[in-house]
């Protein structure tokens, strides 16, 4: 329940610093002597390995899943089996744990994924329940109902290791999860979860593949778990099915929601609380299914949404309430690159390079309302195309058509020598195309430059190793990716907001980063999505001025608007929509005098 | 004579994180039109939602027949009278045609005779839909939404009733249709809210008219007080559209 | 045929809960986790009504029916409502709390030993070529009827209408005059009253569990996996499949794989068919 910004101080203090927390952990019990102390600190690490791996899933991700208790039994009967039958070796028993472990979320993700919600929460949910019986039905080697006794001690590199050891073995395994799981989170791999929590649609115009990118993430969250159920095993020499049963897997998610499922170390706080609480007197026990009830409830209800939950909405609310209207609001002062209408060339607009966009006869029937009627339209690289009609012109669904979250009826959209009206929306993206949203789409927990930098997530990949591992690939990448940002910032005009939190930006400025984010993507195809709406004059000079930096780079751009005068200023061409059926091409001198495209905009006969 | 129906105060509202509309100051008078106008993204369908219950105000008050319904809920205005009308036709498309103007008269008609009695008063007023009776609504072509869509609301008798875009995407000889329908029902003595994109074919029937920008209220007077429909058009389209607009008709 | 008794009757089971998932999934879009725990609380209301006070069973049905409207009302109330319309999907973790905390209390009260209730059980009628309790043949009855009467009130009547209309669009049903509030309450105080309601038929099948809640959770989801979310006539199919598939499967190879069986069923059809048999297929839409 620490919210972001007070971990965030405690971040700031140095990573290093927590490793004090191990070392701590590992000298006050072996020097006190206390075998109490060092089981409890052990059964907070194993629990927090857990969690953490929970976290990546559900925090990260966003996906619901109650599997944890069946990846940590899993990684726990394959090391007791193994050790029992003379394979003892740690070094051993821990990878093969948590590949089973990651085998298991393959198995219980692939099919749980297909549908969204509660799926994946019950099939997994349905793995924890069926452990008695796979254990059952495995008995002659797992012990069955009975479980597994003689579990001998753990041998780490040949030598066997008493319980000093043991505890240093799994402080140190602790602490490098914790390592790998924050050096995760904290990249472009973190970044992209964050993309697809905050919106799948964003994700797929990003070229993200919503289904494996979320698939990856149950499964890295599942392989902590298999790791802590290889130590858990070694704990008592003794596994049975009942430490791996409902209410562990309920314990977990409640000790996620304690210490907030969006932070990697408040895996730590939770599994700490829970395990330190009252629930763990065996005067409790009994009651621990109704405490961890009713923590779930409120957890859920003020918790669980983390900075967006009840509270958060009510903070939101407040903010907007006395935000000041666009219309009388303060300029910002010490914008130097606002009031330059100068063209600002950067190495960006250089290397940027567009494609012809062929729209050809196509038609979209949703049942009996055709949206979209045998439009045709050629968009030539390097100049501005607009699309305007009124509302229910079809110039969004044509949009929508363009970037492949619809297929058309008939006909089909070519850019350059690429079909794209056979692709399915990501693929659109990483063909080259790049779009802009009518209501910005920008996920929370990310700087304006982390944002502009998630448009080369799909174009530019660094693997989860790397990533963990923090190698050279991975850094170079992370300097590349800040590089292309801040240029692109730089030349729409954000250089100021580049370190700030991106979703608390006025509404004129998260339009704007939109459109960095999209130029970004070094596309062939820009669809700007009514960018001037609901934008005062100031935000409309920085709108324009950035859409012309993308037209000198060369890009294609696409632009539906409804801003009259914007697109007159603008566009090199203009197509005007009514009705789903296009009924003027031009020049922007020609359509201002087209009487046609007047009275379409106006109604009924112009009266003078 | 005509009274007030409806009246806001110094309404200010908006979205969780983002606020849409500033100190509106508006009234509406029973038998009369009023047009509201404006841009996308001016705050038209936010001032609609936060009138019909479905945004909370964020300061102001909402008189409905002198009664304060800032704080009702969505369906307790609709059985007051409240009736809005959507844009983009937002009936129930998987509901037969039937159904959808029984979801709309439900709670007004507790006999099951007056309900049809009503229901064929629409059937009526847009004979398209008695055709289709049996029809999902999704069926429908968009001018045979559109009705739908408002027959389902006037079904209700609603005191005052607010039109969302309804010429939106619809042909011309519908979009007459459907505003002589309007017309008719302000003749009836409804005080009715006309949102609209278009500018001419609204004018044509209003009483009051009213431009939004940026989630103002620019400009608010009866159509009788204004001298020079160019102040409209500025306000609308910008300097550059309303000199097009000024060409063309010299031409 | 033995089996296919038990198979339908477990089945009936499955339907029940399948089709009180749908009443307030259709009515709120939540999928309330803690439905199957009703059932059993309503196997608990059974011991305490059948064996402990004696009463006739006719009275333990309607009492039973009245602790579960009780007990989805307040859940709806504590559990629900405060989350309406704020976007992220808290309920989740609420109704997962629900069903933990009933879980817990149910095992507090009881202890975790299954409870026997003795329903009917000293008669077994002889049908078809098959032995059969009665109240196996009173489940299957009423697993028909509840899904049969499900899905005609909402196609048929004017409250079912306006409910579906409130699934499928609540702004425009609220617009209406529809009280969506008023609908959710109703629906999960009647999913909750119907799950209590028949516990003493599932208690003679089953014994007053505390965690009979937990797997029955699971195998009603994978009703409507099969049937599809939201189809009443989906929901029966749904979980008359899976009680065919579980009982057919411990029959032929032991009672260890049975839930395995239904674990393979739920996967098969995740792959070939997510949407189900009479599931709606969903627009995307930006």
């Amino acid at each position: 329940m620490l919210n972001e910004t007070t971990l965030d101080r405690l971040r700031r203090v140095s990573p290093y610093a927590a490793l004090l927390i191990p070392v701590l952990a590992y000298v006050v019990p072996v020097a006190t002597e206390s075998p109490f102390l060092a089981r409890q600190v052990t059964l907070i690490a194993i629990m927090a390995m857990v969690v953490v791996g929970l976290n990546i899933t559900y925090g990260y991700a966003g996906e619901f899943a109650l599997g944890q208790a069946a990846f940590y039994a899993v990684g726990a009967y394959i090391t007791g089996v193994l050790a029992v039958n003379g394979h003892n070796e740690m070094l051993l028993t821990l990878p093969l744990s948590a590949l089973g472990a990651a085998l298991c979320g393959l198995i219980s993700g692939i099919p749980g994924l297909r549908l969204g919600g509660w799926s994946l929460a019950m099939v997994s949910f349905f793995l924890v329940l069926l452990i008695p019986d796979i254990a059952d039905i495995t008995r002659e080697w797992t012990g069955g109902f009975d479980g597994l006794p003689g579990i001998p001690l753990m041998v780490v590199a040949g030598t066997e290791v008493d319980s000093n050891g043991y505890l240093l073995v799994v402080l140190i395994v602790a602490t490098l999860v914790f390592a790998a799981a924050r050096n995760l989170v904290k990249s472009r791999i973190g970044a992209s979860l964050l993309v697809l929590k905050q919106s799948p649609v964003l994700a797929r115009s990003l070229g993200i593949s919503v289904y494996r990118s979320k698939l990856l993430a149950y499964v890295i969250g599942a392989v902590p778990a298999g790791i802590a159920g290889c130590l858990f095993s070694y704990l008592d020499g003794y596994i049975a099915p009942e430490s791996f049963g409902f209410s562990v897997s309920v314990g977990f998610l409640a000790a996620s929601i304690l210490g907030g499922s969006q932070s990697i170390y408040g895996s730590l706080i939770g599994a700490a609380l829970l395990q330190l609480g009252p629930l763990r007197s065996t005067a409790f026990q009994e009651y621990s299914l109704v405490v961890y009830g009713v923590f779930l409830i409120i957890g859920g209800i003020f918790f669980s949404g983390g900075i967006t939950g009840i509270g958060g909405a009510l903070i939101r609310r407040v903010r907007a309430r006395f935000s000041p209207s666009p219309s009388t609001a303060p300029r910002a002062p010490a914008r130097a690159s606002v009031s330059s209408t100068e063209a600002r060339r950067t190495a960006v607009t250089d290397k940027a390079s567009g494609e012809t966009l062929v729209i050809r006869n196509v038609t979209k029937a949703f049942g009996a309302i055709t949206a979209v009627n045998d439009v045709s339209i050629e968009a030539p690289a390097g100049k501005v195309t607009a699309i305007i009609g009124a509302n229910g012109s079809g110039k969004t669904t044509l949009l929508n058509l363009i970037s492949g979250f619809y297929r058309p009826t008939s006909g089909e959209i070519i850019l350059g020598k690429t079909k794209l009206s056979t692709l399915t929306a990501h693929r659109i993206a990483r063909s080259g195309v790049a779009r802009t949203f009518q209501t910005p789409t920008i996920p929370a927990g990310l700087t304006a430059a982390d944002v502009v930098a998630t448009a080369r997530l799909a174009d530019v990949r660094v693997g989860v190793l790397s990533t963990i591992l923090r190698l050279p690939k991975f850094h170079r990448v992370r300097r590349e990716d800040r590089r292309a940002a801040l240029e692109v910032l730089e030349t729409v005009g954000l250089s100021h907001v580049a370190n700030q939190p991106a979703s608390s930006l006025p509404l004129g400025t998260r339009r704007l980063l939109e459109v960095a984010r999209a130029l970004a993507r070094r596309p062939r195809l820009v669809l700007l999505d009514e960018p001037a709406s609901g934008l005062d004059r100031d935000a409309l000079l920085e709108l324009a001025n950035a859409i012309r930096r993308i037209r000198e780079a060369g890009v294609t751009v696409i632009l539906v608007e409804h801003n009259f005068s914007l697109v007159l200023d603008l566009a090199d061409t203009i197509h005007v929509l009514r009705r789903g059926v296009k009924i003027a091409s031009g020049t922007p001198d020609e359509i201002r005098t087209n009487a046609e495209v007047l009275e379409s905009y106006v109604g009924t006969a112009v009266k003078s | 004579m005509t009274d007030e129906v409806l009246r806001l105060e110094d309404v200010s509202a908006g979205y969780d994180d983002l606020r849409a509309l500033w100190d509106i100051n508006l009234s509406v008078r029973s038998g009369e039109i009023t047009v509201l106008l404006g841009p996308n993204g001016a705050g038209k369908t936010t001032l609609l939602s936060t009138i019909a219950g479905l945004l909370r105000t964020y300061s102001g008050k909402i008189l409905f027949e002198g009664r304060d319904v800032t704080t009702l809920q969505a369906h307790t205005r609709a059985r007051l009278g409240l009736g809005l009308v959507q844009e983009n036709k937002r009936i129930f498309r998987r509901r037969t045609v039937e159904e959808n103007l029984m979801i709309g008269g439900f709670w007004r008609y507790r006999r099951r005779r007056d309900l049809r009695a009503a229901i064929e008063a629409e059937y009526d007023r847009f004979p398209i839909l008695r055709e289709r009776r049996d029809k999902p609504a999704g069926t429908l072509s968009g001018g045979e939404q559109q009705m739908l869509a408002i027959s389902q609301v006037v079904l209700a008798k609603p005191r005052v009733l607010m039109l969302d875009e309804p010429s939106a995407g619809l042909a011309p000889e519908i979009v007459r249709r459907v505003f002589s329908a309007v017309a008719a029902l302000r003749d009836s003595g409804m005080a009715i809210i006309l949102v609209e994109q278009v500018v001419h074919g609204p004018l044509e029937i209003a009483d009051t008219i009213g431009v939004l920008d940026l989630g103002r209220l620019v400009l608010f007077k009866a159509k009788r007080d204004i001298e020079d429909i160019s102040e409209i058009e500025r306000l609308y389209f910008g300097e550059a559209g309303a000199t097009s607009l000024r060409e063309s008709n010299q031409s | 045929m033995n089996t296919i008794f038990a198979a339908l009757s477990t089945g009936a089971i499955y339907v029940i809960v399948a089709v009180a998932y749908n009443l307030v999934f259709a009515a709120t879009g939540v999928f309330n986790f803690a439905q199957a725990q009703f059932v059993m609380l309503g196997t608990f209301v059974a011991y305490v009504g059948l064996v402990t006070f004696e009463l006739p069973w006719v009275l333990v049905i309607v009492i039973g029916a009245l602790i579960g409207a009780l007990v989805g009302f307040l859940e709806e109330r504590l559990a629900i409502r405060p989350l309406q319309g704020l976007g992220f999907h808290g309920e989740l973790v609420t109704t997962l709390g629900v069903a933990v905390l009933l879980s817990g209390v149910a095992i507090v009260i009881w202890g975790t030993d299954p409870r026997p209730v003795g329903f009917g059980a000293h008669t077994i009628l002889t049908l078809a070529g098959g032995r059969v309790f009665p109240a196996e043949i009173a489940l299957i009855a009423i697993g028909i009827a509840v899904a049969v009467g499900a899905h005609l009130i909402s196609s048929r009547t004017l409250f079912g209408i306006t409910n579906l209309a409130a699934s499928e669009d609540r702004v425009a049903a609220r617009l209406r005059g529809v009280n969506v509030l008023r609908l959710s309450v109703i629906a999960f105080a009647l999913a909750g009253a119907i799950c209590v309601g028949v516990g003493p038929f599932v208690a003679a099948k089953t014994a007053a569990t505390p965690n009979l809640g937990d797997i029955l959770a699971i195998k009603g989801f994978v009703a409507l996996a099969i049937g599809g979310f939201g189809s009443h006539k989906g929901a029966l199919i749904g979980g008359l499949v899976a009680g065919l598939a579980e009982a057919f499967t411990a029959r032929f190879l032991g009672s260890t794989y049975q839930n395995l069986a239904v674990f393979v069923l739920l996967l098969v059809v995740l792959l070939t068919r997510p949407n189900g048999l009479f599931g709606e297929r969903e627009q995307r839409v930006v």
